[in-house]
């Protein structure tokens, strides 16, 4: 299942790679992409062992709110 | 051996913010976990284990980059033996450099999104790679800052990229591979300094700190974008504009007109400009309009960069030695025209006017 995000709290270049450290930390995501420039996340997650809700969870705990964008 | 110093300088003052925009992030994210460890006092008993977590991954790195940018260096200083970069080309670079900076500085400071397309956004696949490896290090313990040090290269801050101009311009790989080893060594200090500090902070003090480095990037970003408009010879610069406001502070309020020679003073086809230690003199030169003239270089134990003379829009460069004399032949100028000339870095600037 694919998600895009926008990430509007991204401040500086290394904020993207706090991001895309969930993939490791995260069960079931297949990758992360976090864009500094676009202020964008994209993820995509097996949603039998993720749900969305976590996802963001995740990234609120390290500072980073996401906001849904449509598909 | 005066260039090295200079370049050590300037890595010292500058080069170290310069080098955190863009760096500094890249390290901070692939140690990132040390940090969260560090701030977070995981309990191991030892004191200085603590922050030796820190430092030493920070130290590898720092010596990776040496490393890399003096081979770098070699590389450029050859490039530079086989192509010729004007001043005008330089002049053009610096200030391509400076819109960097400045963008970099305006987009610290949140002035407008847009902003954000001036960094340099590190490779995923590289940031992934690296912060695997510093998770489960094993025998790599000590890859990621290497490999993320030599990286560095390849992500050249704004004033790094000057020095490499400046080492593609000395001509040979052992001066272009000194130029960068001192200029990143002069570099090291601050680059060290801050990092290790930004680290430490918690973010709500880093983004303050990050707003420090900003305005200081801002200063140099205009430093810079006139030192290059100097170099392509644009009237519209500072010390040209400190100049023409002082002739008409002069011309209004004292009545008088520097500019006016005596009349009983001619002017001469031969003419001589010293390139002392502090810039040149005098700043301003009188030639005859529709001769030629022979313009005489003195340098008396001058070991500042002047020596270094470039008139840009004549594609004139010329390396003076220590003590003696050189002459250019300038060709024949209308009344009226200013001739602008400058040392290579576009710092100490000079006219030459024909009337």
């Amino acid at each position: 299942m694919k998600r895009k995000y926008r990430v509007p709290d991204m401040y500086c270049v290394s904020c993207p790679m706090h991001l895309e450290a969930l993939e490791d930390e995260l069960p079931g995501v297949r990758y992360i992409k976090a864009s500094y420039q676009k202020l964008s996340m994209e993820v995509d997650f097996d949603e039998t062992r993720l749900s969305e809700e976590q996802i963001i969870a995740a990234a609120r705990e390290i500072g980073y709110h996401l906001e849904l964008l449509p598909a | 051996m005066n260039a090295y110093w200079i370049a050590f300088i300037t890595g010292l003052t500058t080069g170290g913010l310069g080098c955190m925009v863009v760096q500094g992030g890249l390290i901070t994210g692939s140690l990132a976990q040390q940090i969260e460890r560090d701030l977070a006092g995981d309990g191991l008993s030892h004191p200085a284990g603590k922050s030796s977590r820190l430092v030493l991954p920070l130290v590898m790195f720092l010596t990776a980059k040496l490393v890399a940018y003096t081979l770098l260096g070699i590389l450029l200083g050859w490039l530079g033996s086989v192509l010729s970069l004007t001043p005008t080309t330089r002049g053009i670079l610096q200030i391509a450099i400076a819109v960097f900076m400045l963008g970099n500085a305006l987009r610290m400071f949140n002035v407008h999104p847009i902003f954000r397309y001036f960094s340099f956004e590190p490779p995923r696949a590289v940031t992934r790679l690296i912060r695997r490896k510093s998770k489960n290090p094993g025998n790599d313990a000590f890859l990621a800052p290497v490999l993320l040090g030599a990286l560095t290269i390849f992500i050249p801050c704004g004033i790094t990229q000057a020095m490499m101009a400046v080492a593609i311009a000395t001509g040979s790989p052992q001066a272009g591979a000194l130029t960068m080893f001192f200029f990143i060594l002069g570099t090291t200090p601050v680059f060290f300094t801050l990092v290790y500090l930004a680290m430490k902070l918690s973010s709500l003090l880093e983004k303050y700190f990050m707003r420090i480095v900003a305005l200081a990037l801002l200063v140099l970003g205009l430093i810079s974008l006139n030192s290059g408009l100097n170099l392509v010879g644009s009237p519209v610069t500072v010390e040209n504009t400190a100049q023409a406001t002082g002739r008409l502070w002069n011309t209004v309020f004292m009545g008088s007109q520097q500019d006016a020679l005596p009349i009983h003073e001619s002017l001469k086809s031969d003419i001589r400009l010293e390139a002392r230690d502090d810039g040149y003199f005098p700043s301003t030169l009188y030639a005859p309009a529709g001769d030629p003239v022979k313009l005489h270089l003195i340098t008396n134990n001058t070991s500042s960069c002047d020596r270094d003379f470039t008139i840009p829009s004549l594609n004139v460069e010329v390396l003076l030695d220590k003590t003696g004399e050189s002459v250019v032949d300038l060709p024949v100028q209308q009344a009226g025209y200013k001739l602008h000339f400058s040392c290579s870095m576009g710092m100490y600037t000079g006219d030459i006017v024909y009337r």
